[in-house]
């Protein structure tokens, strides 16, 4: 089951194990510079995107979208976020994320189920966070929001339709045995007629290139409880499609990476020893990022997209809960 | 009401030992309190604070508002503007789900919907 608290969704399988709770969050995010050679590190993490349920704007939303379910949240075009994976038993799962149904982490189109060759999801919170397509060992392309329809999207560049959009999420748990094994003994609506609906028709296309591993499921497959599992479809509304179906204010822009960089902030790396790390998906490796599809339409590159010099950059280490991924907090030490 | 102030301290020095910024010093600073009235909280000499202190007290430690709330003998003020909005249903509800289990208590609560996709 799935339940929404606070902007979170929190995925329990009280049936599995009491402490099979792991929590998905979507963090607002600076986007980085988007150009072939540059490589970034983490940017912070800005606080969570709004979440709500998709069912309380019925009749605000086309009866097409209506029926995926799930959650909607606002992001302004060429926009970033990142996914924080979190679960306070440290209770392992196995997790699936799609962009319009292309998954980020193998390129392959959806399957409701978990494939080790190639790797099709990552294991939480082992993996902690999540930022991008994975398109080369160490390496992924920055999750970045653009309108359907115009080629900018993983989805359209590899299906060449515009068909679902926005972010998918699959979870399944750890088997209880598995678990208690490995960890216990180490531990301790309304509806209006209206004029129609607009469409939240946003989907994440490839930005900057950023260093983070994707790490390889030491788990094994035979971990995971494939009989249980939840799934979400996170439908992606634009600014002023999320005032017009919400009645919200969306939250402001997150500021440019140049002027968060300049007012000497921090950027991040993760360290979590000798986890080996996925080689990135062929299929992403190829995908064309959104200033490339712009240059390749003759359009405006995003804005702010200069390269920028080498910022600072503090690792982060499993171990050290204290430490967060958030500019706050780093300033005055 | 000693027994806020000693999680509170436990939970701090616990942080502190492998970060000093979790120092009693700094720990008020950032949560808007003077350090002694801290030290006070944490001595249960001093009732405990406010609900907002609390919230960030609770934030600053990673713990949870609700539960740290619970502790301090105080119920959230959301949660207080949720049942004085519908009184009577909430009040039922909540009695009927005094002694259910946790499972069964879940499953009042809202799902997300997962539908065709």
């Amino acid at each position: 089951m799935i339940t929404l608290d606070d902007d979170r969704l929190t995925f329990r399988f009280p049936d599995v194990h009491a402490k099979a709770v792991l929590t998905i969050e979507l963090q607002r995010t600076l986007r980085i510079p988007d150009h072939d050679e540059g490589l970034y590190g983490l940017p912070p993490g800005l606080g969570r995107f709004p979440l709500r349920h998709l069912d309380d704007y019925a009749g605000r939303i086309p009866a097409a979208q209506l029926r995926r379910g799930g959650v909607i949240t606002p992001m302004y075009q060429a926009e970033a976020l990142w996914i924080a994976f979190e679960s306070s038993a440290d209770y392992p799962f196995a997790v699936k994320v799609a962009a319009g149904k292309v998954c980020a982490i193998s390129g392959g189109g959806w399957m409701g189920h978990l494939n080790t060759d190639p790797q099709d999801y990552l294991a939480a919170p082992d993996q902690p966070w999540l930022d991008g397509f994975c398109v080369e060992e160490g390496v992924v392309r920055q999750f970045v929001a653009m309108p359907l329809g115009q080629g900018y999207t993983a989805e359209e560049q590899l299906t060449g339709e515009a068909q679902h959009g926005g972010l998918q999420l699959m979870v399944f748990p750890m088997k209880a045995d598995r678990y208690e094994d490995q960890y216990e003994e180490h531990e301790r609506g309304m509806v209006m007629s209206a004029p129609p609906p607009p469409a939240a028709d946003m989907g994440l296309a490839p930005g900057g290139r950023m260093r983070q591993q994707i790490y390889a499921d030491d788990y094994g497959l035979d971990a995971w409880d494939q009989r249980r599992s939840s799934r979400c479809f996170v439908t992606i509304a634009n600014s002023r499609q999320w005032l017009s179906i919400t009645g919200e204010r969306p939250p402001t822009e997150p500021p440019s990476a140049r002027a968060y960089t300049e007012a000497g902030l921090p950027w991040f790396d993760y360290y979590a020893g000798d986890a080996a790390a996925l080689a990135g998906a062929d299929k992403l490796h190829g995908l064309a990022s959104v200033a490339q599809t712009a240059a390749a339409a003759g359009d405006a590159p995003p804005p702010d997209n200069q390269p920028l010099a080498a910022p600072r950059v503090v690792t982060l280490r499993r171990s050290d809960t204290a430490q967060v991924r958030e500019p706050s907090g780093w300033d005055t030490y | 009401m000693t027994h806020f102030g000693a999680v509170v301290r436990e939970e701090r020095e616990r942080l502190r030992r492998r970060d000093r910024r979790f120092s009693l010093r700094q720990v008020a600073l950032r949560v808007g309190v003077e350090p002694a009235y801290l030290s006070k909280i944490e001595r249960g000499r001093v009732p405990p604070p406010s609900e907002a202190v609390t919230r960030r007290l609770a934030q600053e430690l990673g713990q949870n508002p609700d539960v740290l709330l619970a502790l301090a003998g105080k119920v959230s003020g959301d949660l207080l503007a949720i049942i004085r909005a519908r009184p009577r249903l909430f009040a039922e509800l909540l009695r009927q789900l005094e002694e259910a289990p946790d499972h069964a208590v879940l499953r009042v609560v809202r799902e997300v919907r997962d539908g065709e996709w």
